[in-house]
C-alpha cells in the first residue's frame, strides 16, 4: 500500500497572534483570577457558641483516645477511657442535654449547615461560570479556523470533536481547531500554575475536582443525633483491647543493639 | 502484626504529602521543558513519546542521585531503593510520567505548531 502523502495547508500566520495568543493567555489569567477568587473567598470559620464547640471536642478527644491508644500506657488509657465513657453516656458534653432523646433538626433549617453548602456552591460557581463564558467566547469567535495540526495520530473519532465548526470532510484528523487547543489548554496547564502561583494553588479545575471527590466528612455530620453518636462512641472505646507500642520494648532494644 | 509495627514507625500523612507533592511539581515543570525539546526537535507519533518517557525516567534518577540517594544509602539501603521518602517504588519511578504527561503535550503541540506546521 503507497503512504499517503502528508496533507500541507498553508495558514496565515496571522492565525498564531490572533487565535492562539489570545487563549492561552486568557487561559492563563482565568486560573490566576480564580486561584485569587478562591482566595478571597473563603470565610472565617463562624465563632460558634462554648457549647457546641465542646460537644465536637469531647467526640474528637473520644475517637483520637481509640485512634492513639498504643502509645499510652494501660492505666492512663483506662483512666482516660472510664472517664469519656460517664461523660459520653451520661450526656455531660450535649450541647442542649434536655433533648436528648428528641429527632434531630431539619438540615435546612440550620443557619450552620447551610453556610456549608453555600461554601461548595460558591466553590462550583467559581469553576463553572468561566468555562462556559470562555466556550462561548471562543465558540463565537475563533470557530472555523483549523489552526494547528498535532504531532501525533489519532483516530477518525477524534475528528468532529477536534474540528468542530471545520467542515471540510477529508480533512486528517490532527488538524486541530480553536476549541481544541482550549481542551488542551485546561488540561495542560497545571505546570504554569506551579510556576506562577506556587503548588497550593487552586486555579486548576482537575485538581480541585480531585479533591471535591475526596472530601473528608467532618467529625459532626449534620442531621445526626449527638447523642446516639456519644452512646457508638463510648461503645468503640469500651471494646479497645489495650497494648502498648512499650510491650516487649528490652526484647526490641537488645535486638537492635545486638552486635 | 503489621499495624503494630506501623505504630512502632508511624508514617506522618503530611511528610508524605509533602514528598508527594515535591516529586509532582518537579516532574510537571520538567515534563512541560521536555515538551519544548521535542517540538522544538520535530518528533511525531511514537519518538516524541518515547522521548518524553526517557527524559522523564532520567528525571527520576537524576530525583533519586541527587535527593535521596545521600540519606537513603546512609541509612543502609540498597541502591535504587526509594523506601526511605515514597512507600511504593513505583510511586517515584513511575508516577511523574502520568502527571506530567498533559504539560507534555500541551508544549510539544504548541512548539510543534509553531515551528514545523
Amino acid at each position: 500500500m503507497a503512504q499517503l502523502p502528508a496533507q500541507t495547508l498553508h495558514r496565515d500566520p496571522q492565525l498564531f497572534y490572533w487565535i492562539l495568543i489570545p487563549i492561552t493567555v486568557v487561559m492563563v489569567l482565568t486560573g490566576v483570577l480564580r486561584h485569587y477568587a478562591s482566595v478571597l473567598m473563603t470565610t472565617t470559620p463562624k465563632k460558634a457558641d462554648i457549647k457546641a464547640i465542646r460537644e465536637q471536642r469531647a467526640l474528637a478527644h473520644g475517637a483520637s483516645l481509640r485512634t492513639n491508644y498504643h502509645v499510652l500506657s494501660r492505666k492512663a488509657f483506662e483512666t482516660r477511657r472510664d472517664f469519656l465513657i460517664e461523660g459520653f453516656e451520661s450526656g455531660a458534653y450535649l450541647k442542649a442535654p434536655n433533648q436528648k432523646g428528641q429527632p434531630p433538626a431539619n438540615p435546612m433549617s440550620d443557619p450552620n449547615a447551610m453556610e456549608g453548602m453555600m461554601g461548595m456552591m460558591k466553590n462550583n460557581m467559581a469553576m463553572m461560570i468561566p468555562n462556559t463564558l470562555i466556550m462561548s467566547w471562543i465558540n463565537a469567535f475563533f470557530s472555523g479556523y483549523a489552526i494547528m495540526k498535532l504531532p501525533f495520530p489519532i483516530t477518525i473519532k477524534f475528528k468532529s470533536m477536534l474540528q468542530a465548526g471545520v467542515l471540510t470532510k477529508d480533512m486528517d484528523p490532527r488538524w486541530m481547531s480553536s476549541i481544541s487547543w482550549y481542551f488542551l489548554c485546561i488540561f495542560g496547564l497545571q505546570f504554569v500554575y506551579v510556576f506562577l502561583l506556587g503548588s497550593d494553588n487552586a486555579a486548576s479545575q482537575i485538581a480541585q475536582q480531585m479533591q471535591q471527590q475526596q472530601m473528608p466528612v467532618g467529625p459532626m455530620a449534620p442531621g445526626q443525633d449527638p447523642h446516639k453518636m456519644f452512646k457508638a462512641e463510648a461503645e468503640n472505646l469500651a471494646v479497645i483491647e489495650h497494648y502498648s507500642v512499650l510491650d516487649g520494648i528490652e526484647e526490641r532494644l537488645l535486638e537492635r543493639i545486638k552486635v | 502484626m503489621s499495624e503494630q509495627e506501623l505504630q512502632i514507625n508511624p508514617i506522618v500523612q503530611d511528610s508524605v504529602a509533602h514528598n508527594t507533592k515535591t516529586l509532582t511539581n518537579l516532574h510537571s515543570l520538567t515534563a512541560s521543558l521536555f515538551g519544548v525539546g521535542a517540538g522544538i526537535l520535530g518528533l511525531e507519533s511514537y519518538y516524541g513519546f518515547l522521548f518524553y518517557i526517557a527524559f522523564s525516567i532520567t528525571t527520576s534518577l537524576l530525583f533519586y542521585i541527587l535527593q535521596i540517594a545521600p540519606s537513603s544509602l546512609g541509612e543502609g539501603r540498597t541502591v535504587l531503593d526509594s523506601g526511605r521518602y515514597y512507600r511504593g517504588a513505583l510511586e517515584l519511578w513511575t508516577s511523574g510520567i502520568f502527571n506530567g504527561l498533559p504539560g507534555f503535550i500541551l508544549t510539544w503541540t504548541l512548539f510543534y505548531g509553531l515551528v514545523r506546521a
